[in-house]
């Protein structure tokens, strides 16, 4: 009888393919919003994600805090001298998880060649920066343990910052000037570095890069650093590098409310990135579904015209024998046809909107299986839903009075 | 001759808010097998009414209905729409045939309901099309033929389940008058093939088509009268 009813409710749609097509269009577009939004918000996640994990390999940051004075100025005693050489070389003992500790000294600086002048960081390190950074020398070479050791004067730059000052002209070997607080430091150009775009630590592209100790004991002379970078043996043990850090710390330097470092994984970005992803895809997939049921009260709005259009239709059948129940699947059955139809559609449409809108933001197209059938599963649902009342009224209309209505 | 239907003191109420209206006061008749009876009156007579119990299509406040030796006044709604399937044949005044639906389509759906396979129904649709002559209008839509070859879409819808009854309610009422004459003759030789007919009309004329006129008047059976 299902089937039956489902042929009548097919051959009657089709014989009225406009309005059919009218009141499906809420859900065509209810289900398409609902999977080209839950697509941009995966697709754009995902492109956010790989970028984060891009940044560096297990990587964890581990920056002084300020102490906070009285009345709101920075403390005098800032945490800042306890960030030692030594330090480092201990929680990279102390911390099994932990495969290295890469030292690093924060310079700002003008830099000078010829007659171009520009403001820049310097970043005194070691070589395992490279490793822990994921980052790669263009040309040249960095600054090595050898360098480190006998304190030579040569510096790395960052590829927007060698465009800057030696726009096309290769810079290795060049002479550079650094004015650091009125004193002036000559390094030679021994590397630049690949293009590498943003990272934890700002924009790696506009630094320079110099041996740890020229920063530390020749341009600062001071014998702290300004912070450490810490790269834990494996991604399934960056959770554990985390806390034994941070014991480590609260132990050493006898901070028990880690009042006076901070430690910033990637695994802690990522959460905070993807939650407010997350948020995004819901709030708008919400939007979306109240599109879905917005649709939904449009098909129960045709199919109430419909039926009291159809009265005498309805009259016909059942001077001719239908049934009440007959005449609630048809209605049913026409309800039910044109929000899956309209559903299917609407996943087409949602295809296509997440395509182009990833070839528009750049991200790669994610269709989520579970999107589709959540959609097409809500949208059937709706014309269920949204259909019965209709379908209801009719199947209870009495023969004779329905035979009469003119 | 077997006694096909048979009502005894049918009485039917509607209650228009506190108003009482009395359309049917108590009716007794039979119609035999074969038979072909008209009832007559005039509007407000309660025809209508009476022909709705007949077909099946209403319930009377009292009195007793028999169709086929079986008693239909204490049916419900979905027993009544198999009797209405399987022993009634209806022709409207207005031939009430779906308009989006071809006539082939139209004359199987009394089959459709009482669950024929679509095979068998197709094949018996064309036949009783056939019957009434229209054999090259099977595809068409109802609103491309005329109006008295809707009327015979209607005839064959109603003789497609071979029914105990076939109920006409002035099936001339919307034709002229030489149309309706080519009506009246179909039924006629439905008739003389042995089915039985009750006609339900106004008209004298049309009435005495019949074998037997039985006239109504205010709710009740006035008289009986046989054609001769």
């Amino acid at each position: 009888m299902i089937l039956q009813s489902l042929k009548i409710a097919l051959e009657s749609l089709l014989s009225n393919k406009m309005r059919s097509f009218l009141s499906m269009l809420g859900i065509v577009i209810g289900v398409g919003a609902v999977i080209a939004i839950v697509s941009v918000g995966t697709g754009s996640t995902r492109q956010v994600t790989s970028s984060i994990s891009n940044l560096g390999s297990n990587m964890i940051n581990i920056f002084p805090r300020m102490s906070r004075g009285m009345f709101g100025q920075i403390g005098g005693t800032s945490s800042q001298d306890k960030f030692s050489l030594e330090l480092g070389v201990y929680m990279e003992k102390f911390c099994p998880s932990v495969s290295q500790i890469i030292p690093t000294k924060s310079i700002s600086g003008l830099f000078i060649y010829d007659d171009v002048n520009t403001n820049a960081t310097l970043l005194g390190t070691k070589e395992g920066y490279l490793e822990v950074n994921n980052y790669e020398v263009e040309e040249g070479r960095f600054v090595n343990k050898f360098d480190d050791e006998q304190g030579n004067q040569v510096i790395v730059l960052g590829s927007d910052l060698a465009a800057d000052l030696f726009e096309d002209s290769s810079p290795i070997g060049k002479q550079l000037k650094i004015n650091y607080q009125g004193k002036i430091f000559v390094f030679e150009v021994v590397g630049v570095m690949k293009e590498k775009g943003g990272s934890l630590a700002g924009n790696l592209d506009s630094q320079a890069y110099i041996p740890l100790s020229v920063a530390m004991d020749r341009i600062t002379s001071s014998s702290n650093v300004s912070s450490y970078i810490a790269q834990a043996v494996s991604s399934d043990k960056a959770p554990a590098a985390v806390s034994e850090l941070e014991n480590f710390l609260i132990k050493t330097l006898d901070d028990e409310n880690k009042e006076k470092f901070r430690i910033m994984s990637q695994d802690e970005i990522l959460d905070t990135v993807s939650s407010v992803t997350n948020t995004m895809s819901l709030m708008l997939g919400g939007i979306a579904a109240i599109s879905l049921l917005v649709g939904g009260i449009g098909i129960m709005n045709i199919m109430l015209v419909s039926v009291t259009e159809r009265t005498r239709e309805i009259g016909i059948r059942k001077a001719l024998g239908a049934r009440n129940k007959n005449i609630l699947f048809q209605f049913l059955m026409e309800s039910l046809s044109l929000s899956s139809v309209g559903g299917i559609i609407g996943i087409g449409f949602g295809w296509i909107a997440a395509y182009f809108l990833s070839k528009y933001g750049n991200w790669p197209m994610v269709i989520s299986n579970i999107s589709v059938i959540l959609a097409f599963g809500f949208a059937l649902f709706i014309g269920i839903f949204f259909g019965l009342y209709p379908a209801m009224k009719a199947a209870r209309m009495n023969p004779v009075d329905a035979l009469r209505y003119e | 001759m077997g006694i096909v239907m048979k009502i005894e003191n049918i009485a039917k109420i509607y209650h228009l808010g506190k108003v009482k209206v009395e359309a049917l006061r108590g009716i007794s008749f039979h119609v035999k097998e074969g038979e072909f009876v008209s009832i007559m009156g005039p509007s407000g007579s309660g025809k209508s009414t009476l022909m709705h119990i007949i077909g099946c299509l209403d319930y009377p406040t009292s009195g007793k209905y028999f169709l086929s030796g079986q008693d239909v006044s204490k049916l419900n709604d979905d027993q009544l729409a198999l009797f209405r399937s399987k022993k009634i044949g209806f022709v409207f005044q207005q031939f009430n045939l779906l308009s989006r639906a071809t006539n082939l389509r139209n004359v199987e759906l009394p089959l459709v309901y009482s669950g024929v396979p679509a095979r068998e129904r197709k094949k018996l649709a064309i036949k009783s099309l056939q019957d009434v002559g229209l054999a090259d209008r099977v595809a068409h839509l109802p609103n491309e033929i005329s109006g008295g070859q809707k009327q015979r879409v209607a005839i064959a819808r109603a003789l497609i389940n071979n029914p105990s009854i076939i109920l006409a309610d002035e099936p001339t009422g919307n034709l002229d008058s030489k149309t309706g004459l080519d009506i009246l003759d179909i039924f006629q030789k439905l008739h003389t093939e042995g089915n039985t007919i009750i006609l339900v009309t106004h008209e004298p004329d049309i009435a005495r088509y019949a074998q037997r006129i039985i006239h109504l008047k205010d709710g009740l059976i006035d008289r009986e009268e046989m054609v001769v």
